[in-house]
Parts: C-alpha cells; sequence; structure tokens
C-alpha cells in the first residue's frame, strides 16, 4: 500500500500517519503488559509473604500477642525428599494438639546418607492453604538452606504459634487440622551462594 | 479458488479502472495470496485456514467421542498403534490425552480465533466503516503467515516426545506445570506447544494492532462511533481484549520455556517458584480469552438478526456498552477457574459475585436480540436459522455459567463433564454457530456466488440436533460424577455416553454437507446479487457488488446523515 498511498483521498492519508502513532501505542501496551506479567512473579512472592495465601506461613520474631484461643487444632507434619536429594527426613511427631496462642516447638530429624556433603533448600507450606496467614514461625531450619557432612545426623527444631486471630476468620471456621508440610530440595551450586532474600520463596 | 480469483480480479478492473489509474499491477496466481496485502484475500486465506483447522479438530473430537461411545478403551490402542507402532494401553491413554489437548488448542488458536477476527474481521471491518482497507496491510500479511507456521509447530508436537516415552503433549490446552514443566512432559513436544501459543499470539497481537488503528482511525467522514455497525464494535473490543491479555499468555508461556529449558523457576518450588502463579497469570489471560472467542460472534449474530428481522439493533447503545461491560468484567474474575486451588471465603466471594454479574450485560444482548427480533419481519433464512440457534445454545450455555460460577457448587462440578459441556455450549455451538451465521450470510458477497439455501439449512438442523445431542447429555454425566479427561469411565455412565457420540457423528455428517454445500456453490456459479437479503442489509458492505471490487473506498462513501439505529424500523428500510 506504499505505492497506493498517493491514490488514496486527503482523509486516508492523514489517517495514514495517525495510524503509525496508534501502533506505537499497541506495541507499547504489549510490552507494557509483558512487563507487568514478569511484575506478577516477585509480587505473587510478596503478597504470599503478606497475607498467607496459597498456604505461606507467616515469619515472626516473638509471640506478638499473650491471648490465648479457646479451640484445641491439630498440627500435623509431613516431611518429603525431593528425588535426587539423597537424605532421609523425617518429623519426630506426627502431630500436635495446639491452642492458638501457645508456642509450640517440634523437631525434625535429618541424615545426610551420601558420602559428600549437601546443600539442600527446605520449602514448606500449610494445608489448609487458608490458614497460612494464621501460621506463625518464629524459628525454622528452612529459614536458610541446610548443609550436611557425609552421613551427619541432625535434629531441627521449629517453633511456632497459632494466631489466635484465627478464631475470627470465617475461613477458618471449619478448620480444626492443619498440616505443615516440607520439602527438601537438592539445591544447586548456584543457588546455595544465593542471597538469603532469593531463596526464600513463598513456598520455599 | 482460482475461479473466485479470476472473477474478483476482473471485477476489480470493472469496478476501479476510473479511480485506479496508476497501479493495475496487483500480484496474480499464488504471490496475490503469499504476498496479499488486500483485506478480502487475506480474509478468504483466514477463512481456508479456520476450515482446515477446524477440520483437523473436528476429527481429533469424532475420535474422541468414538472411543467415549462405550466403556473400555478401544479406539486408541488402535490408533496408537498405527501412529507410532506402540499400541499399548500407556501409549493409547497418552494419545487421547494429547488429542484432547490439540483438540482444544487448534479449535481455539486455528479455528475459531482466525475465523471470527482474521476471516470475517479483515473482510468486513474495513467495508463497513468505509475504509479502503486495514491500518497496516503489510502487517495484516505478516499476521495471516504467522498462523500456518504456527499450526505446523502444534502438529510436530503431536510427533515427538513429551512426557517420559510417549509422544505428543498431553496436559491439556492450558498447560499448568508441574506437567508442562519437565517434571512431567521432559520432552520437546511441550515446548512445541509453548512456542506455537507464542507465534500464534503475536499473529492475533499484530492483527489486534491493526484492527484499533483501522477502526479509531480510518473510519469514512460521518461514521462515528456510534454509528458504527455491531460487528465492528465487537471486533474493537476483542482487539483490546486480545491487546491486553495475549502479552499476558506470552509472559507466562516464556516464564514454562525458561523453566523447562534455562533453569529459572518462576513456577518451581524448589527454587522459590509457585505453580499456583501459573494459574494466576494463564487464568488473566484465559478468561479475556473465552470472552474473545465468543464477542464477534455477538456482533455477527447482532448484524443478522437486524437484517432478518428488517429492524434496527434494539438498543444499540444499550448493546455496546454490554459488550465493554463484559470485557472490563472479563479481566476481574479469572480466578473463579480456580475455586478448588485454596481461596479464602472473601476471596471466593468476591469471585462468585464478579462472575454473576456478568450474567447482566450478557442479559442485556440476548434481550435485546430477541427485543429486535419482536414485532420484526422475520425471514427465517440460512443465516438468520444459525444466528436464532446461536442465542438459544448460548444462552443455555450461559446458565450453566451461572450455575458453576457458585464457589460451592463448583467445588462439586470442577473438571467434571458439567464443565466440558458448559463451555462447549457457549464456544462449541456459541461460538460455532455465530461463525456459520456469519459464513452463510456473507458467503455471497466474499465468492459472489449463491450456496443451496435448502442445504444449508439441512445442515444447521443437522448441526444443532447432533450438537445438542453431544453435548446437553454430558450435563447429566457431569452431575453424576464423571470426571473430564478421563479415556475410560465405569459402566454406569454409559448410556449418555453413548447418546453424546451418536451426536457427534450427526454434527460430523453435518459439517460433510458443510463442505458440499461450498463445493455445489462454486461448481454452480450462480451470481449472488449485490444484496441478497432485501432491505433489511443496511450496511456499507451490501452497497458493493458481490464480490466487492479489489479495492472499495479510495475515495470515502457517502454516509446518510440521520442516525438509523435510532431510527424506527420502517425509517431505516431502503437505506441498502
Amino acid at each position: 500500500m506504499t505505492t497506493s498511498l498517493e491514490r488514496l483521498s486527503p482523509v486516508h492519508r492523514k489517517s495514514a500517519l495517525r495510524n503509525k502513532l496508534m501502533g506505537a501505542g499497541g506495541a507499547a501496551v504489549v510490552v507494557g503488559m509483558i512487563a507487568l506479567t514478569y511484575a506478577a512473579a516477585p509480587f505473587f512472592i510478596a503478597f504470599c509473604r503478606a497475607t498467607g495465601y496459597a498456604g505461606t506461613p507467616q515469619r515472626v520474631e516473638a509471640a506478638t500477642t499473650d491471648a490465648e484461643g479457646g479451640r484445641i487444632l491439630r498440627v500435623a507434619f509431613d516431611a518429603n525428599v525431593a528425588p535426587g536429594l539423597p537424605w532421609k527426613f523425617e518429623a519426630e511427631t506426627d502431630a500436635v494438639h495446639v491452642r492458638p496462642g501457645k508456642t509450640v516447638t517440634v523437631f525434625f530429624r535429618a541424615e545426610n546418607l551420601a558420602d559428600r556433603e549437601i546443600t539442600a533448600h527446605p520449602t514448606f507450606n500449610v494445608t489448609p492453604a487458608v490458614s497460612g496467614a494464621w501460621f506463625d514461625k518464629i524459628q525454622c531450619f528452612c529459614f536458610t538452606n541446610e548443609t550436611l557432612k557425609p552421613h551427619e545426623k541432625v535434629e531441627w527444631p521449629v517453633v511456632f504459634f497459632l494466631n489466635p486471630e484465627l478464631e475470627k476468620d470465617e475461613s477458618m471456621a471449619h478448620v480444626d487440622a492443619i498440616t505443615l508440610s516440607y520439602t527438601l530440595f537438592a539445591a544447586p551450586p548456584t543457588r546455595a551462594s544465593a542471597s538469603e532474600a532469593t531463596r526464600d520463596g513463598p513456598a520455599g | 479458488m482460482a475461479s473466485v480469483s479470476e472473477f474478483t480480479h476482473a471485477e476489480a478492473h470493472a469496478h476501479d479502472g476510473h479511480e485506479d489509474h496508476g497501479d493495475h499491477g496487483h500480484p496474480t496466481g499464488w504471490r496475490r495470496y503469499l504476498l496479499s496485502t488486500n483485506h478480502k484475500d487475506i480474509g478468504t486465506l483466514y477463512l481456508i485456514f479456520a476450515i482446515i483447522g477446524g477440520l483437523v479438530g473436528m476429527v481429533l473430537s469424532i475420535l474422541i467421542r468414538a472411543e467415549l461411545m462405550t466403556p473400555g478403551i478401544q479406539v486408541f490402542p488402535v490408533l496408537s498403534g498405527i501412529l507410532d507402532g506402540d499400541g499399548s494401553v500407556d501409549a493409547a491413554k497418552n494419545l487421547y490425552n494429547m488429542f484432547f489437548t490439540s483438540h482444544a488448542v487448534i479449535m481455539i488458536f486455528f479455528m475459531v480465533m482466525p475465523a471470527m477476527m482474521g476471516g470475517f474481521g479483515n473482510w468486513f471491518v474495513p467495508i463497513m466503516i468505509g475504509a479502503p482497507d486495514m491500518a497496516f496491510p503489510r502487517m495484516n500479511n505478516l499476521s495471516f503467515w504467522l498462523l500456518p507456521a504456527s499450526f505446523m509447530l502444534a502438529i510436530i508436537s503431536m510427533f515427538v516426545e513429551g512426557a517420559a516415552g510417549m509422544k505428543g503433549f498431553a496436559g491439556g490446552w492450558v498447560l499448568y506445570p508441574p506437567f508442562a514443566s519437565t517434571v512431567g512432559t521432559p520432552g520437546p513436544a511441550a515446548d512445541f506447544v509453548i512456542l506455537s501459543m507464542h507465534i500464534a499470539g503475536a499473529s492475533s497481537i499484530l492483527g489486534a494492532i491493526n484492527f484499533i488503528a483501522t477502526i479509531l482511525n480510518m473510519r469514512a467522514p460521518g461514521m462515528t462511533m456510534f454509528r458504527m455497525p455491531l460487528f465492528v464494535w465487537s471486533v474493537l473490543v476483542t482487539a483490546f481484549l486480545l491487546l491486553l491479555s495475549l502479552p499476558v499468555l506470552a509472559g507466562a508461556l516464556t516464564m514454562l520455556l525458561t523453566d523447562r529449558n534455562f533453569h529459572t523457576t518462576f513456577f518451581d518450588p524448589a527454587g522459590g517458584g509457585d505453580p499456583i502463579l501459573y494459574q494466576h497469570i494463564f487464568w488473566f489471560f484465559g478468561h479475556p480469552e473465552v470472552y474473545i472467542l465468543i464477542i464477534p460472534g455477538f456482533g455477527i449474530v447482532s448484524q443478522i438478526v437486524s437484517t432478518f428481522a428488517r429492524k434496527p439493533i434494539f438498543g444499540y447503545a444499550g448493546m455496546v456498552y454490554a459488550m465493554l461491560a463484559i470485557a472490563l468484567l472479563g479481566f476481574v474474575v479469572w480466578a473463579h477457574h480456580m475455586f478448588t486451588t485454596g481461596m479464602s471465603l472473601n476471596a471466593q466471594r468476591y469471585y462468585v459475585l464478579a462472575t454473576m454479574v456478568i450474567a447482566v450485560p450478557t442479559g442485556v444482548k440476548i434481550f435485546s436480540w430477541i427485543a429486535t427480533m419482536w414485532g420484526g419481519s422475520i425471514s427465517l433464512r440460512a443465516p438468520m436459522l444459525w444466528a436464532i440457534g446461536f442465542i438459544f445454545v448460548f444462552t443455555v450455555g450461559g446458565v450453566t455459567g451461572v450455575v458453576l460460577a457458585n464457589a460451592a457448587v463448583d467445588r462439586y462440578l470442577h473438571d467434571t463433564y458439567y464443565v466440558v459441556a458448559h463451555f462447549h455450549y457457549t464456544m462449541s455451538l456459541g461460538a460455532v454457530f455465530s461463525i456459520f451465521a456469519g459464513f452463510y450470510y456473507w458467503f455471497p458477497k466474499m465468492s459472489g456466488y449463491l450456496y443451496n439455501e435448502a442445504k444449508a439449512k439441512i445442515h444447521f438442523w443437522l448441526t444443532f440436533v447432533g450438537i445438542n445431542l453431544v453435548f446437553f447429555p454430558q450435563h447429566f454425566l457431569g452431575f453424576a460424577g464423571m470426571p473430564r479427561r478421563i479415556v475410560d469411565y465405569t459402566n454406569a455412565y454409559s448410556l449418555w455416553n453413548f447418546v453424546s457420540s451418536i451426536g457427534a457423528f450427526i454434527a460430523g455428517i453435518g459439517t460433510l454437507l458443510f463442505l458440499y454445500i461450498l463445493y455445489d456453490a462454486f461448481k454452480l456459479k450462480r451470481q449472488a446479487p449485490a444484496n441478497p437479503w432485501g432491505p433489511g442489509a443496511t450496511t456499507l458492505e451490501w452497497t458493493l457488488s458481490s464480490p466487492p471490487p479489489f479495492h472499495q473506498f479510495l475515495t470515502p462513501p457517502p454516509i446518510p446523515e440521520e442516525d438509523e439505529h435510532d431510527a424506527p424500523a420502517a425509517a431505516a428500510v431502503g437505506h441498502a
């Protein structure tokens, strides 16, 4: 159509220039939407940490309240090792019964079955997902990557409490059992040296 | 098509001779199509492409229905034996999963979208607004020719390794990780599907920019926004949906691609990612996408109902605002596809409510179509039959959508055949009926030939009966708990599956009849008049010859002064 531009009426010739602006505007929208899509990834992580969405437990320095709840919830523990990590990993207790507001300490046992030093990257979440907002961890081995020497055995403590505010949350009204689940992944060498911030994703 | 091209060719010279002194040499033969910058030729290419895509997609679906006709796994072991010599039950299951995946990808990206936007949009948007062509004719060519490349990638994916030891990608068109990541599909089949959708997306994005520039800038003087035919509005709204949603799909697919090949961990928990994030991003695209598939159909049906009721559309402005409202709401309801992923009650409440609100503008549209027909001088020609069929099946699909919008009900019906029935009523019946309605409405205009009206009506009835037989019983199966995406089922589901498969074969015969109608029309070459539909057909395409000249409206056409949309029926008659 470039050769036919002269054939066009003045109306159409004028619009041809505006078309170019429109095209550029459209391209800018496309680039912007792709950028926003990528921005969604860190935003999602931040959103999960802030709200407990997708079963993301909250990380706190210390118990924030002295209040105690009236209900007792069962908190079960689940320990998994992803394929490719020659470790043994298990919870010392299957489950505990917890009154919201009470701080609880439980232990997980891990053992490196291989003849070499290995670093593992722990990921975690709670189920049902809505309980993430009320599951507050004070101390956890999962806050950092863990390295075990050949055949080393360790016991890791996890210190947590359930926020008594959960009793005011309708979504929690029918939840009387929460499962805290861990999966250990073999950390690639590069990831082991990465900063803690990049390691500490929404589920891990 | 050679005869058509010769004809339009001659027409072009006959009509443009007086306006077209400098440039007689538009390309001929294969160059005319391969190098085409003409919106009508590109529209024709899109329609041919959509017919091919539709046939491939339909063959896949008929084989799926053949398998599901009776309990047990009978058809796919044989197919798998023929296709890659395996024939084991596992290979058969994988092949079945690959078939429904490919069926969806092909029907969405290589049938409905090319037919509605690429085909009818290219053909009639410039004509309806009195423009000589699209704003970017070369980009238009690129938009089309990206599609065959994309289609080839989709076909290739069916023949390379996907899941370990299996051929093709079998994880559904949604490509959820971890199945679509290297965990579930280590082979390159998933990469081919991703790249195929990337290129199809790029094609549609370019097309969308083209439509937006064309509609906003190239209207003839007097063709104000609120005097545009509703089909043009529907394409404009769809183009904005495409522009805003497809880059999001492109982003999600790129993340998935780099997760698969370059060790990023957007959706991999091992590195801090989350597969749920993929679902959010995907459905942020995916929900607008279903409106992309249906809104142009709204526009087509509006034109047809108005033409064959011989009345201006009832509530024109309401129709425009309804489309805009549906498009806007389409961006804020995505998580209703994810009710089972564990959302708080308040989040569920929001998504239930927002989703149900969409029924309001949709209801406005259905009401306005019926009100347009009310008291009109209705002639039940083939396009009108398809349009009325559309209104019926789309209403059924819309009503089941309101049922599924309830989070509590959805928990029970999620991933059952009820959902399959719901979206096929809106897509396989709704979108497809509007495409056939548009095809029979504009075929005389596009080709210059008349088709056999009686056969077109038989095609409608075969399809209407067949496809309702396919999908209505699937509501029962869904309520009874039959899960989707599984090759086999217990005997309890056998009756309605049998009925459903019979329906698929009837609809398949209807499609064969459609091909015969096309053959028949091109063989008999019965010349169509400029306006075969009478005084109800008031849009600009009916003022041109059939087929239209190679170039039209090099001088903008005069647009009548009075506002037809507000005029009573009698005043609108005669503009043609």
